[in-house]
């Protein structure tokens, strides 16, 4: 009867590990730089012209509200200016009523008009005329008046002033100091004056406050093409933005222009459009900035997260790949095929644990010796890997070697002592070897530091004892003792390795007790026995590797 | 004095004291297996190439040692003339016993 061994699938069927590989073609191609700059400069160009419609928006304002406050000013200094012309014409037409009412009394008329005259009065000259003789003046206070010198013109301009019952404004008349001449009609004679402009052209009124802080220009007519007569500013017309208001001026008019020279509504609402402009431009620039950043973030933190997933599936598939390689090397270790005996079966399972990315120094063994004779062995080198691996392998070996010689287990394992040292390698290895001996019908246990073999009989189970001795590897030249035990009619013997046994936060013994109740009773042929046993581990896998051998003897 | 602390990334955490008369003391602390003894195993290398008479090994804040832990003492115990594992908790004595190691490491079995 042949038993092979039952070992776990390799690990190419772990679910753990049997995700698909992702290539690097699959990865996804790091996008083109240039796109990170459509979001930043729609940005930019957003923001600049919401800052251009701010500007525009705060630049109208301002100017409809300085015009507003333009022609306000413009309508006050057009009142006080309205507010000196009814002066100018009572003047005038008290001189001419008097003159009408005394006849053309020249003396009357010169005692009258001399106080309006001259230095102290607002006319150069005064002089009264007669409808009738228009030609010249009757009499004139002051200087000669420039009308007299074109009569016809002065006859024409009578005539209409007459014919229009009020002030009439004959205009700028011209020389080397200009004059304006007015007369008013009352009767048979008309009183005409002439004024001087100031010699400067400012007005006796840009004192007021009215005026204050205003550019202003006077023209005669209703138009501001009209003859300039006073201004402040040496080269009118005004600058833009200026406001006009007419004024009733006898017969004629007066044209009041202004503008400002200062902002009537203060500087702020004149800085607002530039500093909307600048905070608005900088702000822009800086949200731009800000959205390329982000981008930039965005664009590497995704570039690193394809890079992580590269290299997270190379990890799976180098961890896949390293595993595999740790149990093909694991599996080429141990043996392929178990020997037998008369009435013995055995069987053995290897079990990767948590970490089984490396070899493992775990091993089992099963020697035939002479005469219905099994050497069951199983054994645990400390640590993992290539180190650890060669250490199991060459204790192997070295075991069958000695068995294949003759030697018993206690001969075995001194003379394995010489083979490992912790002092030198860190490597300690626990071995426990049973002889199944189906003629003597006696199991002889010996053990360098490893867990006893776990004999089940009739549905009960129990642990077999034996003299424990040292690890191999702590002292070279260990003793072993064995201790032999009778063996059942029917049984099955189970060893392994901690691995079975070994849960983190809990005593060995309720490991041990846990696998003695779990193998107790289950009539389970040994291989699905031995399987059951390693898949039932508390939490499902083993951190540590699992090695565990057993026989079954049915005589 | 020489004072060394580190902690493993596995959270194991050892503290190395010298004595002036040559003795020694490692206090180990956390949950020991063959990924998280690196750094006690070279810092204790350096103590141990130092030749101390005596090396106390305190690992009454070990919650789990592997067979690679209990190697690694094993290893030390080897290498100084007096060699003590001290306040060892049950659950640890107990795979020291288990391993025939409780003489060689001064445990009580």
């Amino acid at each position: 009867m042949v038993s092979s061994v039952d070992s776990e699938p390799l690990p190419a069927a772990d679910s753990r590990v049997a995700e698909p590989p992702v290539t690097a073609g699959e990865a996804p191609a790091p996008r083109p730089r240039v796109v990170i700059l459509g979001l930043p400069l729609a940005t930019l160009v957003i923001g600049l012209l919401v800052t251009l419609a701010l500007v525009l928006v705060s630049a109208s304002q301002y100017t409809s509200n300085e015009s507003r406050l333009l022609k306000l000013r413009v309508r006050d200094a057009s009142e006080l200016l309205t507010g000196t012309l009814p002066t100018l014409q009572a003047t005038l037409a008290s001189t001419a009523e008097l003159a009408d009412a005394t006849n053309g009394s020249v003396s009357r008329f010169m005692g009258f008009a001399g106080r309006d005259v001259g230095s102290k009065g607002e006319f150069a000259s005064l002089s009264l005329w007669r409808l009738d003789t228009p030609g010249a003046p009757v009499a004139v206070v002051g200087i000669a008046p420039k009308l007299a010198a074109s009569p016809g013109q002065a006859t024409a301009f009578l005539a209409k002033t007459a014919r229009d019952h009020t002030l009439g404004v004959i205009g700028l008349l011209s020389g080397p100091s200009p004059r304006l001449g007015y007369a008013v009609v009352a009767g048979r004679y008309a009183a005409y004056a002439e004024a001087p402009l100031p010699a400067n052209r400012h007005s006796k009124l840009q004192g007021n406050n009215a005026f204050t802080g205003m550019d202003y220009a006077v023209y005669l007519g209703s138009k501001r093409s009209g003859q300039l007569l006073v201004s402040n500013v040496a080269h009118p017309p005004l600058p833009s933005p200026s406001a006009s208001q007419a004024i009733s001026f006898g017969d004629n008019k007066l044209t009041l222009v202004m503008s400002s020279r200062i902002p009537l509504a203060g500087t702020l609402p004149r800085d607002l459009p530039w500093i909307i402009a600048i905070l608005g431009t900088l702000l822009s620039v800086a949200a731009a900035l800000m959205t390329m950043r982000l981008t930039q973030r965005r664009q590497s933190a995704e570039e690193l997260a394809a890079r992580l997933e590269i290299s997270a599936s190379e990890n799976r598939r180098l961890y896949a790949e390293q595993r595999t390689i740790a149990q093909t090397l694991q599996h080429a270790l141990l043996p392929d095929v178990l020997p037998q005996a008369p009435g013995i079966q055995a069987s053995a399972r290897y079990e990767a644990g948590e970490r089984g990315v490396e070899v493992g120094g775990d091993w089992y063994d099963v020697v035939d010796l002479e005469g219905r004779r099994l050497l069951l062995v199983v054994g645990d080198v400390s640590g993992r890997g290539l180190r650890a691996a060669t250490t199991m392998a060459s204790l192997r070996y070295a075991i069958r070697a000695y068995a294949a010689q003759g030697d018993l287990p206690p001969e075995i394992l001194t003379k394995l002592s010489h083979l490992v040292s912790v002092a030198e390698t860190g490597q300690l290895a626990t071995i426990l070897c049973v002889i199944v001996d189906a003629g003597e019908r006696t199991l002889d246990v010996t053990s360098a530091g490893h867990l006893p073999p776990l004999l089940l009989e009739n549905g009960d189970g129990s642990y077999v004892y034996g003299e424990l001795g040292l690890p191999i590897g702590v002292e070279a030249g260990s003793q072993y003792a064995s201790r032999k035990v009778a063996m059942p009619a029917t049984g099955t013997l189970v060893a392994f390795t901690d691995g079975l046994v070994e849960l983190r936060g809990e005593s060995i013994d309720d490991g041990l007790e846990r696998l003695r109740k779990a193998a107790a009773g289950d009539p389970a042929a040994l291989p699905d026995l031995l399987g059951r046993l390693v898949s039932e581990f508390p939490g499902g896998r083993s951190e540590d590797d699992i090695a565990i051998v057993g026989v079954r003897w049915t005589t | 004095v020489d004072d060394l602390e580190g902690l493993d990334e596995s959270l194991v955490s050892f503290d190395i004291e010298t004595e002036p008369d040559g003795s020694a003391m490692v206090r180990i602390g956390g949950e020991l297996d063959l990924g998280s003894i690196e750094r006690l195993e070279s810092e204790v290398d350096r103590l141990l190439a130092s030749a101390p008479s005596r090396l106390v090994v305190d690992v009454g804040d070990v919650r789990f040692a592997d067979s690679s832990a209990i190697a690694l003492w094993v290893r030390w115990a080897t290498a100084v003339p007096r060699f003590e594992l001290r306040d060892s908790p049950p659950l640890l004595r107990r795979v020291i016993t288990a391993m025939g190691l409780s003489t060689k490491l001064g445990v009580a079995s």
